[in-house]
């Protein structure tokens, strides 16, 4: 526990978690204030009544709830991706495990127990960016003359810290896969360019191997955590194959555990140099 | 494994290749407990890589380890919660402030108290910037906290590599003194450098390493006892015959000029011997301005190693001497052989 109470606070201090955080929190806040900004100047434009419509259903309660936690974990996928690849990588970048190493620790115990780290973390960014994101969609609402009579519907609010959790499963998922890959790469900025190229080139092959793109692990977290509404941040379209939720939630916990390891394996068998 | 009783360290036969390259080759290394031991080689012989491997971050292709009387091998890693290691450069979390830096890399392998932390920090002076990133430190600064970093479980055996790089005068005899310390108290002090001036005057054992092999190993004081050197200053323009007058005295390669525009000769026998040089060169009508006796590693150091190193997989420095035509000879820059 020595080891993960100090993973916490390294974290915790590090300008990698409030830069990730803020981003994400900074671009959720503006889309929404804009989108509330807006949603009543468009009524008079050419489509503005559609646009409108749609920008009023974004800020309408009880469905915000839901809008707001499907841009957190769609944006927040690629953001902890790179905040997985960014620890990872620095403890070889910086000769930080090396010197864990160097005074007996296991090497699969330290890099295990900062990915846990990395995931209590990511679950208290969750919730802290989920209230910020509710608040911001009152106020956008407010501006948009929108009721927010729908904020205590307590069916929506039942079901919240299962969406939830599934929702930092799979972001915790994609987070994995960062850490792996910058693991795998032994550096900070080959783990983050890698990992952005892999979510990206991922999206790109959809278009043209859905079949198989669907057991990849950003699409099956996206999957996991779809509501079957169309989702603000996220990268699926209605025309990209997706599995089952369900289904999607298993493959995600095997693409999380299958990283972990390969990134355990590594870490293991690896010559520390440099 | 044979023959280790009372060394807190000892290889037989380690070897680690990467790729084609052979980095140890067989390596015999009998560390005795309690000393301070001075760990030399030139660039590329193979210090960095035993010192990796004595720290489980890698793993050697054959041969035995054994610290402080206990086999190391892949999955012994609790040995090292006994040992202290500065490998290579010092590293930490830039964001973090030394006392930080500490408390985090305590979090793995054995247990410190915090008292400890304290007790280091103001040991190698940074208690006054302890709260400051180590970002904003100096080299000098990191490698004082490398340092601290390797004491912190008081490890019975501390295996430093390069402990001097980036201290300030002030900073290498304070190094000094407490690595001394530590041996006093009978811990082993393992220590890499190529500092040899430094290694001279803190080890009590060196071992001399070139192309990963041991190539000489023992007591300091004995090895030196062995390479005994007078050095004597004439005037300049009877360098030649000075050489000339002192050939009987040592073979011509124990005989060199160390700095002819200063007229300083080196002659390779036993110090007690200075007397007998000065009276040869005067009965030559040759007078002495300076007279030196003494001891010299970095001689032996030459002489084992292969003097540039030519066997030293990272290349060598060759010296302008040997860029403009080789007027040295080819042998180290102001120690051209006199014959």
């Amino acid at each position: 526990m020595r080891l993960f109470f100090s993973g916490i606070r390294k974290l915790s201090r590090r300008p990698a978690t409030f830069v990730t955080f803020g981003l994400l929190v900074g671009l959720l806040v503006l889309i929404v204030l804009a989108v509330g900004a807006t949603a009543n100047s468009t009524i008079g434009n050419a489509n503005g009544a559609e646009r409108g419509a749609a920008a009023r259903e974004l800020l309408t309660f009880p469905g915000a709830y839901e809008r707001m936690l499907g841009f957190i974990l769609g944006l927040g996928g690629l953001f902890a991706m790179i905040y997985g690849a960014a620890i990872a990588g620095s403890e070889w970048s910086w000769g930080t495990l090396k010197s864990a190493v160097a005074r007996g620790e296991s090497r699969v115990r330290y890099m295990l127990l900062s990915f846990a780290s990395i995931g209590l973390m990511i679950a208290i960014g969750i919730v802290i960016a989920f209230a910020i994101s509710v608040v911001a969609a009152i106020v956008a609402a407010n501006l948009a003359n929108i009721s927010t009579s729908g904020l205590g519907d307590t069916a929506t609010l039942g079901h919240l810290p299962e969406r939830l959790l599934k929702g930092w499963v799979a972001v915790l998922e994609e987070a994995a896969l960062g850490f792996t890959i910058a693991t795998l790469a032994r550096s900070q900025l080959a783990g983050i360019g890698v990992g952005i190229a892999f979510y990206f080139g991922e999206s790109f092959a959809s278009i043209f191997l859905p079949d198989i793109v669907k057991y990849m692990p950003f699409s099956v977290a996206n999957a996991a955590v779809a509501s079957g509404s169309v989702e603000v941040g996220s990268r699926g379209g209605s025309a990209i194959a997706t599995l089952p939720p369900d289904q999607a939630l298993v493959l995600v916990i095997v693409w999380l555990i299958g990283s972990l390891f390969v990134a355990s394996l590594f870490s293991d068998r690896a010559e520390i140099t440099g | 494994m044979s023959g280790t009783d009372g060394l807190a360290l000892a290889t037989r036969g380690l070897r680690k290749s990467y790729g084609s390259r052979r980095a140890l080759n067989g390596l015999d290394l009998s560390v005795p407990a309690g000393v301070v031991y001075g760990f030399l080689g030139p660039n590329g012989a193979g210090k960095t890589t035993t010192m990796r491997v004595l720290t489980g971050l890698i793993h050697a292709d054959g041969g035995t380890v054994e610290m402080l009387g206990k086999p190391f091998r892949r999955g012994d890693r609790h040995r090292l919660y006994e040992v202290g290691a500065l490998v290579e450069a010092p590293t930490f979390y830039p964001y973090l402030s030394a006392r930080a830096n500490l408390r985090e890399l305590a979090a793995s392998g054995a247990p410190v108290s915090s008292k400890r932390i304290e007790e280091l920090l103001d040991l190698v002076g940074l208690c006054d910037r302890a709260r400051d990133k180590v970002q904003g430190y100096s080299m000098g600064m990191k490698q004082r906290l490398g340092i601290a970093a390797a004491l912190l479980s008081d490890p019975k055996l501390l295996l430093l590599d390069e402990p001097a790089n980036g201290l300030d005068p002030a900073g290498i005899v304070a190094m000094r003194d407490t690595l001394k310390a530590l041996a006093s108290q009978g811990k082993t002090v393992f220590v890499s450098s190529h500092l040899l001036a430094e290694v001279q005057v803190m080890a009590d054992v060196v071992g001399i390493i070139a192309a990963g092999k041991l190539v000489r190993e023992g007591q300091l004081r004995e090895l030196l006892s062995m390479q005994g050197v007078v050095k004597v200053r004439v005037r300049p323009n009877l360098v030649d015959a000075a050489i000339e007058t002192l050939a009987p005295l040592a073979p011509a390669e124990r005989l060199t000029e160390t700095d002819r525009d200063e007229g300083w000769l080196s002659v390779r026998v036993a110090t007690d011997r200075a007397e007998e040089v000065n009276q040869k060169l005067a009965g030559a009508g040759i007078y002495a301005s300076g007279l030196e006796s003494g001891t010299d590693l970095e001689m032996l150091f030459l002489e084992l190693t292969g003097g540039q190193g030519t066997s030293s997989s990272e290349g060598a420095f060759v010296g302008l001497g040997s860029l403009n035509g080789g007027q040295n000879g080819g042998a180290p820059a102001g120690k051209g052989t006199a014959a």
